[in-house]
């Protein structure tokens, strides 16, 4: 029988080892080898790419400790953070508000947040450069109604950036706190009021809780590819600072340094493998806890 | 029913008329770069199933050929990144100088430093890169670098640039007077001081989207290419390409085929389809941007008359390959602009 189990998921095994164990140890393997002078890397072991995360030879030409790319990866961090942040509070409520409606209703809207991963990413990032830009949707409707005459771009910053982060991958929120909220048992909620707690106190001992494998997957779901954005930056953030995504980019492209883009791109999977560690290690405290309190 | 038969019918045949093609030709040019009406000409004409596909960035297809078989027969790589591929084995020799299409390109192209002995490239277009204003947003001199990059109050937070360094620190360089691809960090720390202090007064590094982006006014300076601005020009928005004194940065870029390709003999066949004088005025005027062969003078679009931003009176400066330190430090220079 254990047998069975074993071969019968080969298939899987194998795929798994072919398109994500094998080219990650490809990306290790490029990260700790020469650069090639003009692109391109050849196979002897360097440690150079990872030292030059930190140290960078200055203007004058000495080694010195350089926290530039300490700043693009605080900066990325933060961000992404932020972006998580952001939508898990705008998510809560509204996957709240779905599970209050009818079945049918509940499918149509449900169906409705999963609608934008239909359409291509650049396309929907681009959309915001319609609704942000100049005479674009929001400057327009602030003229209309007489609140400013002319104003400056909404585009091209950090904001910008956030909007669009927080667009693209809210739904990856929406649906994990949906259906943690969906299996909520209701009869909590009455009894929570019964014992004179207030709305405030339901939300925050009983309901949200009880949501936090929900708000938890989420974000994970949302934080991780946040970390990754390419697009945002160079769209919406007007190209002017740089996220660990397009620090990568130039590496592999203009900087022709494939193993220090190699080196970021290892740097980016391990902050993301803490994040994901750290998460899970809290889920096994709280089941142990669970486990104990029964 | 019946219908259905013949549309079944007429499909089947199409599908065997694309069987029999004497092969395929996948092309990777800059995007929009060759006339389509040549594409289904050289088709046709030849029995070719052609495909072409678009690139943005001499580095996105430098990396892409480096990564390994690309698929692609032909591609348009500019003189200096023709220059790395050629030195490290990515191009098939195609013994240019012996193929028709040579026998077109003008003197001035034959035997240049990115292939010194004719023996991968046939060149299909050549130009400049600087900068355009809009005529309604500013009405200074624009003379000099000196406009865009040390912007006047006018100007000020009304700036786009590129988003690679490629050309735009070439610009710098023509307007500090350090020379292409120095090795030497403290000409190079000059040209960061230049494009950090202009950086507060730049409104977005973008390359795409530019017609619109200084047509409309968004912005009223832009880095840009000659025939593009002229293009745009001529469909009627009020931009101007400058001429500064202190150069401009120039670029050509050729036909080669990669190393490996399936189709050589249809990517020749294409390059010297291309080269012929009718295609090329009919390549010229779709393109709009000079031809480094000979083309059918009174059917060609663009004149001197018409299109001063072809034919430009200020030095041209050609971009060359960088040594990797040299290369390095424009990654320096360009990363803490944007750290």
């Amino acid at each position: 029988m254990k047998d069975f189990r074993f071969w019968g998921l080969l298939p899987a095994h194998l795929l798994m080892m072919c398109t994500l164990i094998v080219p990650i140890l490809i990306i290790i393997a490029v990260s700790v080898s020469t650069r090639g002078a003009y692109g391109g890397f050849e196979f002897e072991f360097s440690t150079d790419a990872y030292r030059q995360i930190l140290f960078n030879e200055g203007w004058s030409g000495e080694m010195e400790f350089n926290p530039q790319y300490l700043f693009i990866i605080a900066r990325t961090a933060v961000l992404a953070g932020l972006a998580t942040l952001i939508c898990m509070v705008l998510a809560f409520p509204v996957a709240y508000w779905i599970t209050l409606q009818s079945a049918q209703m509940r499918t149509l809207l449900l169906f409705m947040v999963t609608l934008p991963f239909w359409v291509s990413m650049i396309v929907r990032v681009y959309a915001w450069l319609i609704i942000l830009g100049n005479d674009g949707v929001i400057e327009s409707a602030l003229r209309a109604t007489g609140l400013v005459e002319d104003m400056d771009t909404l585009l091209f910053n950090n904001g910008a950036m956030l909007v669009g982060m927080v667009y693209s991958y809210i739904p990856l929120m929406i649906l994990p706190v949906y259906a943690s909220i969906e299996k909520l048992d209701r009869a909590l909620i009455e009894a929570s009021h019964d014992l004179y707690g207030s709305r405030m106190t339901t939300l925050r001992r009983v309901i949200l809780p009880l949501c936090w494998p929900g708000l938890g997957a989420g974000a994970i779901l949302v934080f991780v590819p946040c970390l990754g954005t390419v697009l945002e930056p160079i769209l919406l953030g007007g190209g002017k600072i740089m996220m660990m995504g397009n620090l990568i980019q130039m590496q592999f492209g203009g900087a022709r340094n494939w193993p220090f883009g190699a080196a970021i791109a290892i740097t980016l999977m391990c902050l993301v493998m803490g994040v994901l560690i750290v998460n899970g290690l809290r889920a096994m405290r709280q089941a142990q806890l669970k486990a104990e309190s029964i | 029913m019946k219908t259905m038969f013949k549309t079944t019918v007429a499909a089947g045949a199409l599908l065997a008329s694309a069987a029999h093609a004497e092969g395929d030709l996948n092309i990777y040019a800059w995007s929009d770069s060759i006339a389509p009406e040549l594409i289904t000409a050289f088709a046709d004409e030849y029995d070719v199933n052609v495909s072409v596909d678009g690139f943005n960035s001499n580095e996105d297809l430098l990396t892409k050929l480096q990564a390994g078989t690309s698929g692609y027969d032909l591609v348009t790589p500019s003189q200096h990144f023709l220059k790395i591929m050629a030195d490290q084995g990515l191009l098939e020799d195609i013994s240019a100088s012996e193929m028709p299409a040579f026998a077109q390109v003008a003197d001035q192209w034959r035997g240049q430093w990115w292939d010194p002995d004719s023996a991968y490239s046939i060149p299909l277009a050549y130009g400049t890169a600087g900068f355009s204003v809009n005529r309604d947003q500013y009405d200074g001199a624009v003379d000099s670098w000196s406009a865009f990059f040390e912007p006047d109050d006018k100007l000020a937070g009304k700036i786009a640039s590129l988003n690679y360094p490629d050309e735009v620190i070439g610009a710098a360089q023509l307007y500090l007077g350090v020379e292409f691809c120095s090795e030497d960090a403290t000409e190079m720390k000059k040209v960061y001081d230049l494009l950090a202090a202009q950086k507060p007064d730049v409104a977005v590094y973008a390359s795409d989207n530019i017609e619109n982006r200084l047509g409309s006014g968004e912005v009223a300076a832009h880095f840009w290419w000659d025939g593009n601005s002229m293009r745009t020009r001529m469909d009627g928005a009020p931009v101007e390409f400058a001429m500064p004194k202190e150069g401009l940065v120039g670029w050509i870029d050729s036909m080669v085929v990669p190393a490996g390709a399936a189709n050589v003999d249809n990517a020749k066949a294409f390059m010297n389809f291309i080269s012929e004088p009718e295609n090329a005025t009919i390549q010229y005027n779709y393109y709009a941007h000079s031809s480094p062969v000979q083309l059918v003078m009174e059917d060609a679009k663009y004149t001197p008359e018409n299109a001063p931003e072809l034919f430009p009176d200020v030095p041209v400066e050609f971009s060359r390959t960088c040594s990797p330190a040299a290369q390095d430090l424009v990654t320096k220079v360009w990363t803490q602009l944007l750290q």
